[in-house]
């Protein structure tokens, strides 16, 4: 119905009621910070295909090795080397899933594999099943990286938290000491940790927290020298709130934007940092499994058997660009100001 | 700055001072003997030896002694060959890795410029966002993955390039291009943040309205202030390239310190790993003070040294 065909009368329209009091109303439902920013970061389609990507990837780690018939550590000699086969997607040649090696020659028969049995990455040269080996590495992928972005927050947000808060005398010694220990090489530190300890989950885990905490403190501490000047501090400190109130419900919760952003670029730091150490043989020890034990042990096969490294090196590299898409999301979420 | 300076280098001192010592005591913790058939040899012949050695002075005489030595550029002998030293074998190992390294820096930085400026230039279009994608990508990804798919897919599959060791030039260019990526990366989306900020200034307005040439405005102004913040980002990429060059160099057998390194972890020749631990130490520390001057001297404005200086 268009505008020319209906005639607008005078006894259609009434005068609204002025009412003083609804001039101040709010209409919309105020939103709390965290739901704002959850509001923008919904906005940012990059982030979400991280954050699915991330989601889709932790739920594959722990079904992926359900879901398979094969053990993480069964060896079988007779079924060494396997190419890619997927029920369904061997048909399609070329996405080389179909069982058959760069030779071209039907591995799965030359092996007598029966009809029925799949090996959905292929087997390694152990025979062990690659895909259950790839979700396995990546539980323990991502185990180490969460572990260690949690030593980070616990050691960083309270170091710094403590330096920036009493400041003075007692921040002048922390931050002596933190510039010493920030000078030493990550790189080398990591190093040497694990050259004495067994490298193994906790130790690795530790070597990485040992350096990671640092960055993490610097953030909390500038924060907090920021925050413990303003306005809101003095006025709790006025209607006498003790200092453990002063930091638990107002300063920590002011610094959380940047401790998540700066965590989620710790969780990559880290799975890199494992990944670094297994290809200098310093890694995850078989036959447990890491992302970065799997792709540096199929780097030595890359020419033969080029699935071996291909895989996991693909869920590692997913798992690294959602981090950072995550990271950069939540960094313009958070804080807008200082979106470019 | 010159109280700046000698406050950096002290800090850099004692670093490296705990860093030595470090490995010091960690080489008395591992286990195992530093001669062979140790089973074979008489008490006295062992006694003789360590005497020869110094084994016998308590251990903080050895200490002084291993830090004298240390400030001599003496890191000891390998265990891999007979009567090499540490040194020499380092020594050996320069000369690729920095080539290595100095061509990643390069191309990279060029390459990562161009992306950054023709991603602002065009700001919103498709090669902004191919050129962001790829930041993002190249930054996430490890080199070492890079480094396998150069292999794979240019080496083996293509077999436009040599798939691996360090024969002349031809042989530089897949370790360079793995260990690059990270560095245009970081560089293109650094950049082209900067240059979208330095278009939007006044100043730029300005120019066009003297009737300065677009081109002009472009080269002489935007893309010049946008460098001086680039600085800032090199001390990260040093310490990038030379943790990528110790996978890289192993990945593609390149004679380098970090393929040393790596070997001789895998070998457990504990003066190696030490020697080159402590090389690459200073070197990082090194690089990072370098870049931390470099802040100073480009832009006068960043005042490292917190008040008056000239």
């Amino acid at each position: 119905m268009s505008m020319t065909e209906k005639k607008l009368t005078d006894d259609m329209f009434q005068p609204a009621a002025m009412d003083p009091g609804k001039h101040e109303e709010i209409t919309k439902p105020s939103l709390t910070y965290w739901q704002d920013v959850w509001r923008r970061l919904k906005k940012n389609k990059a982030a979400i295909t991280g954050l699915v990507a991330i989601i889709l990837i932790v739920i594959m780690a722990f079904v992926g090795p359900a879901i398979s018939s094969h053990g993480f550590d069964q060896q079988d000699v007779r079924r060494t080397n396997l190419p890619p086969k997927i029920p369904g997607l061997e048909k399609v040649h070329f996405l080389g899933m179909d069982g058959v090696d760069i030779r071209g020659n039907d591995q799965y028969k030359l092996k007598n594999i029966p009809k029925d049995q799949y090996y959905w990455f292929g087997t390694d040269s152990l025979g062990r099943d690659q895909w259950t080996r790839i979700w396995k590495g990546t539980q323990i992928s991502l185990l180490i990286a969460f572990l260690a972005a949690a030593g980070d927050l616990i050691i960083g947000v309270t170091y710094g938290g403590i330096s920036g808060f009493f400041g003075g005398k007692v921040d002048n010694i922390m931050q002596r000491f933190v510039e010493i220990l920030y000078g030493i090489p990550n790189l080398v530190i990591i190093i040497l940790f694990i050259l004495i300890f067994e490298p193994g989950i906790l130790s690795i885990t530790l070597a990485i927290v040992i350096t990671g905490w640092i960055g993490m403190s610097r953030l909390v501490r500038g924060q907090i020298l920021k925050l413990k000047g303003q306005e809101f501090i003095l006025a709790s400190r006025t209607l006498g709130a003790s200092n453990g109130r002063l930091i638990m419900k107002h300063l920590v919760p002011n610094t959380l934007g940047i401790v998540i952003i700066s965590m989620t670029f710790s969780i990559p730091g880290a799975i890199f940092f494992e990944a670094f150490l297994s290809f200098i043989g310093l890694g995850i020890q078989p036959p447990t499994a890491s992302l970065g034990a799997l792709i540096s042990d199929g780097f030595k096969q890359l020419r033969i058997y080029p699935h071996l490294a291909i895989y996991p090196s693909v869920v590692m590299c997913i798992l690294m660009v959602s981090f950072n898409l995550i990271g950069d999301g939540l960094r313009d979420a958070l804080d807008p100001k200082m979106r470019k | 700055m010159s109280r700046y300076l000698v406050k950096r280098v002290i800090y850099m001192l004692i670093t490296l001072f705990i860093i030595a010592a470090f490995t010091f005591f960690l080489m008395k913790l591992l286990p195992g003997s530093p001669f062979r058939n140790q089973d074979k040899l008489t008490p006295q012949q062992v006694h003789a030896l360590n005497e020869k050695y110094g084994l016998n002075d308590p251990v903080p005489v050895q200490f002084v002694h291993y830090m004298g030595k240390l400030v001599q550029g003496d890191l000891g002998l390998t265990f891999q060959f007979d009567g090499r030293t540490v040194t020499s074998m380092i020594k050996d190992g320069i000369g690729p890795s920095a080539t290595l390294g100095v061509e990643a820096i390069i191309f990279g930085v060029i390459v990562g410029l161009i992306l950054g400026v023709a991603a602002a230039l065009k700001h919103n279009s498709a090669i902004d966002y191919g050129a962001m994608v790829f930041a993002v990508f190249g930054a996430a990804i490890p080199s070492f993955v890079f480094a396998g798919l150069l292999q794979y897919y240019i080496g083996v599959k293509l077999e436009w390039l040599p798939v691996a060791f360090w024969e002349g030039p031809k042989y530089h260019v897949l370790p360079a291009l793995a260990l690059s990526v990270g560095i245009i990366a970081q560089i293109a989306r650094f950049m082209r943040n900067e240059m979208l900020d330095t278009l939007g200034q006044d100043y730029m307005i300005t120019a066009r309205a003297k009737g300065i040439s677009k081109g002009r405005t472009i080269f002489v102004h935007a893309i010049r202030n946008s460098l001086i913040p680039i600085i800032t980002i090199l001390g990260p990429m040093v310490v990038n390239v030379i943790t990528g060059s110790l996978v890289i160099e192993n990945i593609f057998a390149i004679p380098g310190i970090g393929e040393q390194f790596v070997k001789s972890i895998n070998v457990n020749d504990y003066p190696m790993i030490m020697g080159t631990t402590l090389f690459y130490s200073a070197l990082l520390i090194f690089s990072m003070l370098i870049v931390d001057i470099l802040y100073g001297v480009v832009d006068p404005r960043i005042r490292v040294a917190g008040g008056k200086s000239k």
